[in-house]
């Protein structure tokens, strides 16, 4: 009887929370921070980032709240048994679920190296590997989901295609050149058929519950480090000239300079989100939006631990895959949509 | 008697969840009522080669019984795992 209550509840908090969002759209009430740059800068110093945050606070929380909910929620109840059996298997269905699945599991960085070696090590080699390690931070739950919130969801919309098609695309580039072959055999392990596995399923209330507690978790790691982002995004918003923005970050030029700079730059989960938003404010454009919002899965830490792993050369080589999508993808959406 | 080998899978360093998994573990061995002295505690790393030669691709935080992963990619509670070792020792 308790554990049906517990999970009434769970089950109403969750709704709850999908509830506040629906609800939101429904009175048009922005989930993203409304205050313009123009706002920023008549205030003193120490009220900038007060502002700002708290602005982003009113309007965000309901957004923060549901995307660590659904990531946490996405984490348990994923078919965790037939995703790893998969992944560690044939070539083909390594790559769609390195694509399709990989969003789902939310950066939790501990987990992703650990991941990507196993592919590697056990199954379906380094191709597969590569796709899901540019896709993890690229397109997940927590990441598409602000990105649609506080930018837009045309850009989400079209981030999410161009992460699939880029881990897609230097994975199948990297497993097909000599060094990445190279690499994949010398890490090749022969997987013991003995080993297996026999998942406890626990209740439905401790999977919600434990959902939750994840979901919590990754708040925990990830806001810190977020709020300091969007401290420096509030002075920025308040002191960057437009002029710089419009000129640098726009056109041909602005995909260019947004491609090399996104990408080794390092930004804590979500923050690249919200520097985005605020020099989008300041005049940058969406196709260099995109650009800079591609750059995430080769920033230098990233690159560096993956390098103990598989070598820099065929770091570089999916690190320049990435850099040339993100320009592609960047010019293309501008082409397209006319917002060079 | 047989011995009951617990393995519990995590990254090296340990992240905070597989620090907290290995206290469920240690608390639910320390609950045990009786065969507390057949159960083996042992880290592995999973990113080793040895224990994905063993394994395959896991997630990890994980739990490994005899041989067999029982949780994967979580923290279980002290009771579950209390059930997993009791389950284990009965057989």
């Amino acid at each position: 009887m308790a554990r049906k209550l517990r999970t009434s509840a769970l089950l109403i908090f969750v709704a709850a929370v999908v509830g506040a969002v629906i609800y939101s759209r429904i009175v048009a009430y922005s989930l993203a921070p409304t205050m313009k740059p123009a706002d920023f800068q008549g205030l003193p110093l120490w009220e900038i980032p007060i502002a700002y945050v708290w602005d982003y606070l009113q309007h965000g929380i309901i957004c923060l709240l549901f995307a660590f909910v659904a990531a946490g929620l996405f984490y348990e109840f994923l078919p965790r048994e037939w995703v790893v059996k998969r992944m560690g298997s044939r070539k083909a269905m390594g790559y769609i679920i390195g694509a399709s699945i990989a969003p789902l599991f939310t950066v939790c960085s501990c987990t992703m190296v650990p991941i990507f070696t196993g592919i590697l090590y056990a199954g379906s080699g380094i191709g597969p590997a590569i796709t899901f390690l540019l896709m993890a931070p690229a397109a997940n739950v927590l990441t598409i989901l602000l990105t649609g919130e506080i930018i837009s969801w045309e850009i989400a919309g079209v981030r999410i295609v161009a992460s699939i098609v880029t881990a897609v695309a230097a994975g199948l580039i990297v497993s097909s050149t000599s060094w990445g072959k190279k690499v994949e055999n010398e890490h090749r392990v022969a997987v013991d058929k003995k080993a297996s596995m026999q998942l406890l399923k626990p209740p439905l209330d401790e999977r919600l519950w434990g959902s939750l507690k994840f979901g919590g978790y990754l708040a925990k790691q990830i806001l810190p480090f977020f709020f300091a982002g969007l401290i420096a995004v509030s002075y920025l918003e308040a002191y960057l000239p437009e002029e710089l923005v419009s000129g640098y970050l726009t056109g041909v030029g602005g995909v260019l300079l947004a491609s090399v700079i996104g990408g080794p730059l390092y930004t804590p989960t979500l923050v690249e989100i919200v520097l985005g938003r605020g020099l989008m404010d300041l005049g940058m454009t969406k196709p260099v939006m995109l650009s800079w919002l591609m750059g995430q899965p080769y920033d230098i830490p990233n690159m560096m631990a993956t390098s103990k792993i598989v070598r820099w050369k065929v770091v570089l080589t999916y690190a320049l895959i990435a850099w040339v999508f993100s320009v592609v993808f960047g010019l293309t959406y501008g082409f397209l949509t006319g917002s060079l | 008697m047989k011995e009951v080998v617990v393995e519990v899978i995590g990254t090296e360093p340990p992240c905070v969840r597989c620090q907290s998994l290995w206290k469920v573990v240690e608390g639910a061995v320390s609950k045990l009522k009786s065969g507390r002295e057949r159960v083996k505690v042992t880290k592995l790393n999973v990113s080793s080669k040895e224990t994905v030669k063993r394994y395959g691709l896991v997630m990890s935080p994980a739990v490994s019984v005899n041989g067999t992963v029982r949780t994967m990619g979580r923290v279980p509670s002290e009771g579950e795992m209390l059930r997993i070792l009791t389950e284990a020792l009965g057989e």
